[in-house]
């Protein structure tokens, strides 16, 4: 014990397997996994993110939501599926196209992996970007004023311009502009959805009855 | 005042009093004085600004207008800078100054090229400015604890290397062959670090794993950082300075080989519990979950050494600056690993994860452990290497005080708040707002906790740059303050 190469080898021993065993291992077994074609669900799976939104995502990093904001959805525990985060259990193949995959570990908002598909309003993120309290009262999210471009109207009001109620409206003759940033933050927002199935994850049960209840009524 | 004076007469190794009183140690601590003095200056200038952060980044979630128009400033870019400055640093600093003394303390040599260790850790607070700016500019990585921008890390590499090469020379330099437990945790913690960051620059930067095991990786650096990096040179740290402070050998000190094995063994699997319900397979998680419950009995070993040593001259740790910093250390240590291991429980994970809990028992191991004991370490150290007496009891008194309260309502708001925001989220369906308002009284009184660790780190600033500015008095320069118990300079066997 009282030699320095002795130490060495040994923390190298054990840091190596370690590292091979809950690193490298699951990585080797689980960590090179394709899409999967299928043609009923509308082609790939998962589904490309497009040009806009892939913009977004820098922006995303940019301003480090991921202190907020988580993008997986657990079933075995939590109340992912009650609060209407998501329809299923995340997997890994959902992640497969994500490069960094914005996962995260830490909830002070909702988490996100399927607010594209509850909210589909695109006023209504630029609003909340702009100013959370004008959409959510008393949130602790931080405001991006600085993604919005404030500027004197000149002739007609544009039409991309934010709709402020009175409380928070501007100066007379100026409007609320949001930048290509908030934009494409928005894009990014609204492609966040998990709406394919896996087979490694099915949709729970309870979703799936309602489906199938849907379809039925439908069928009527 | 002639500052520069007094600053050059502060690091120049002449004293009339050296060779007569304690020759040795004297020509040892003068041919580290240089790097070392860099180095805690750099640890307090870092411990004030990465405190300043994280007080904006709190005061942010119960007020979010503050600062709220300054984009360089949002809660997403000053959380990471936190964290980050905390890290590399404040702890790094304080816990690398603190390894190159006991290296030539219980090496019993002068150090050579004190000037390369210099040079190199300079790069390395270079790279956390850089890092800093970077983040703030928008640069960061999603990755916990590995924000700094992808090119601060080549910068991070060649630095660490050159300071890991350094002190593994100093390590074969000694004279003192047979080694103490402090030396061993300081290779760790010093092979451990270059190890876990270009292993996790490498699978997450350079060649990305896929998707969901990015998140694997991140977990997996992250709880390292704590339990191969800023640990053991706690640990290394309280073995020294048990002895140095109080007078006696570390109680049970022939099991600190148990601890180190099963430590290193343990800690460096715990990282992947944080994966229960993720998106990965699920026996990684397992295995994680189940390393946690090992480090139960590392943790009992230490705390029967540390706390067993520390209560035996419970009297004596009053009269000791080093020794009461210590003692608060190791307390928060225990409740840390209490926390860890408590938090791994099933039951446990389905209320606390992915809340603030998380944070909160980081910020406690960092702050709390790491911090105090880096701290105390620093005031056994730094009169040593300056030959100067402590300039204010009443200030350290101050610091002592306000870490103490402040780390408690930190632990109140963050770790008991975390439990209770976790309640809302996973065990309920309450709405985000009604959560967001019930966390503000938790959130507030981590910022009380967090402005008390400002004061902190204000006193200590003030102590620290008083004792290296002001004039030796007489009696400093000429005779040895210091009573050393040269006997205990080495107790290993
Ligand atoms: C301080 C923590 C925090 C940060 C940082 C943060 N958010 Fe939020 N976010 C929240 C909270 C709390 C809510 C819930 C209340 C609300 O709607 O504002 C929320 C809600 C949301 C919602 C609405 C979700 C829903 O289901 O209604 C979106 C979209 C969102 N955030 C996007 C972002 C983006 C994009 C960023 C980065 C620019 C970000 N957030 C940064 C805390 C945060």
């Amino acid at each position: 014990m009282n030699r320095g190469p002795f130490i060495f080898l040994g923390v190298f021993i054990i840091l190596s397997l370690t590292w091979a065993l809950v690193i490298n291992k699951p990585i080797q077994e689980s960590g090179h996994l394709s899409p999967i074609f299928d043609a009923e669900q509308g082609g790939r799976l998962p589904m490309n993110a497009k040009g806009g939104a892939a913009q977004g995502k820098l922006v995303y990093q940019e301003f480090g939501c991921i202190a907020c904001h988580t993008q997986q959805v657990r079933v075995s525990s939590g109340f992912d599926l009650q609060r209407g985060w998501g329809e299923r259990q995340s997997v890994a193949r959902d992640y497969i196209d994500q490069t960094p995959a914005l996962i995260g570990n830490t909830r002070l908002g909702p988490d996100l992996s399927n607010v594209g598909q509850r909210r589909s309003d695109r006023e209504w993120h630029l609003l909340h970007f702009y100013n959370p309290q004008i959409t959510s009262k008393g949130s602790n999210m931080p405001s991006m004023p600085f993604l919005f471009e404030t500027r004197e109207i000149v002739g007609e009001p544009t039409n991309r311009a934010l709709k402020l109620s009175a409380e928070y409206a501007v100066a007379d003759g100026y409007e609320v502009i949001p930048s290509r940033k908030a934009e494409a933050l928005v894009a990014y927002m609204k492609s966040l959805k998990v709406t394919y199935d896996l087979k490694e994850a099915p949709k729970s049960k309870d979703v799936m009855l309602e489906e199938l209840t849907a379809a039925l009524e439908n069928a009527k | 005042m002639n500052l520069i004076g007094n600053l050059c007469s502060s690091l120049c190794s002449n004293l009339e009093g050296d060779a007569k009183n304690r020759g040795t140690q004297r020509t040892i601590d003068a041919s580290i004085r240089f790097p070392l003095v860099s180095l805690f200056k750099a640890a307090v200038c870092w411990m004030l600004i990465a405190t300043v952060f994280g007080l904006i980044a709190s005061i942010k979630l119960h007020t979010p207008s503050f600062m709220e128009e300054c984009q360089y400033m949002t809660y997403g870019k000053v959380e990471p800078i936190f964290w980050n400055t905390l890290i590399y640093g404040w702890l790094f600093n304080a816990g690398l100054g603190c390894a190159v003394f006991l290296l030539a303390r219980l090496g019993g040599v002068p150090l050579k090229q004190g000037v390369s260790l210099t040079i190199m850790t300079v790069i390395w607070n270079l790279a956390v400015v850089i890092g800093v700016i970077g983040i703030m500019l928008g640069d960061q990585l999603p990755y916990e604890w590995l924000e700094f921008p992808s090119y601060t890390a080549p910068i991070f590499f060649v630095s660490f290397l050159g300071i890991g090469l350094w002190c593994a020379m100093a390590f074969r330099a000694r004279v003192q062959r047979s080694t103490y437990a402090s030396q061993w945790w300081i290779l760790v913690a010093l092979f451990s670090f270059a190890w876990i960051y270009s292993a996790a620059q490498i699978m997450l930067v350079c060649s990305p794993a896929q998707g969901a095991f990015q998140n694997l990786v991140s977990a997996w650096y992250a709880e390292n950082v704590f339990g191969l990096l800023i640990a053991p040179l706690a640990f290394a740290s309280i073995y020294y300075l048990i002895p140095k402070t109080l007078g006696i050998s570390v109680v049970g000190y022939r099991y600190t080989g148990i601890a180190f094995w099963s430590w290193i063994l343990f800690a460096s699997v715990a990282g992947a519990a944080k994966m229960v319900n993720g998106p990965i397979p699920v026996w990684v998680a397992s295995v994680g979950v189940i390393a946690t419950f090992g480090l139960l009995l590392p943790t009992t070993t230490f705390s029967i050494q540390f706390l067993g040593s520390l209560l035996s001259r419970f009297s004596k740790i009053w009269d000791s600056a080093s020794a009461r910093f210590l003692f608060a250390g190791v307390v928060s240590f225990i409740a840390v690993m209490m926390f860890k291991i408590w938090g791994a429980l099933r039951g446990s994970q389905e209320v606390v994860q992915f809340s603030i809990f998380d944070s909160g028992v980081n910020q406690l191991a960092m702050f709390g452990f790491a911090g105090m004991v880096f701290t105390g370490a620093s005031y056994f150290i730094l009169p040593r290497l300056l030959n100067k007496e402590l300039p204010s009891s009443t200030l350290v008194d101050l610091q002592f005080g306000a870490h103490v309260l402040g780390l408690i309502l930190l632990a109140i708001g963050l770790i008991s708040g975390g439990i209770h925001q976790g309640e809302l989220i996973n065990g309920s369906t309450a709405d985000m707002l009604t959560v967001v308002n019930t966390m503000r009284g938790s959130y507030f009184l981590t910022s009380m906790g967090l402005s008390l660790l400002l004061l902190g780190a204000i006193a200590y600033n003030v102590t620290f740059f008083w004792m290296l500015l002001s004039t030796r008095s007489e009696k400093e320069a000429s005779t040895s303050l210091i009573e050393e118990a040269p006997e205990l300079e080495y107790t290993a066997s």
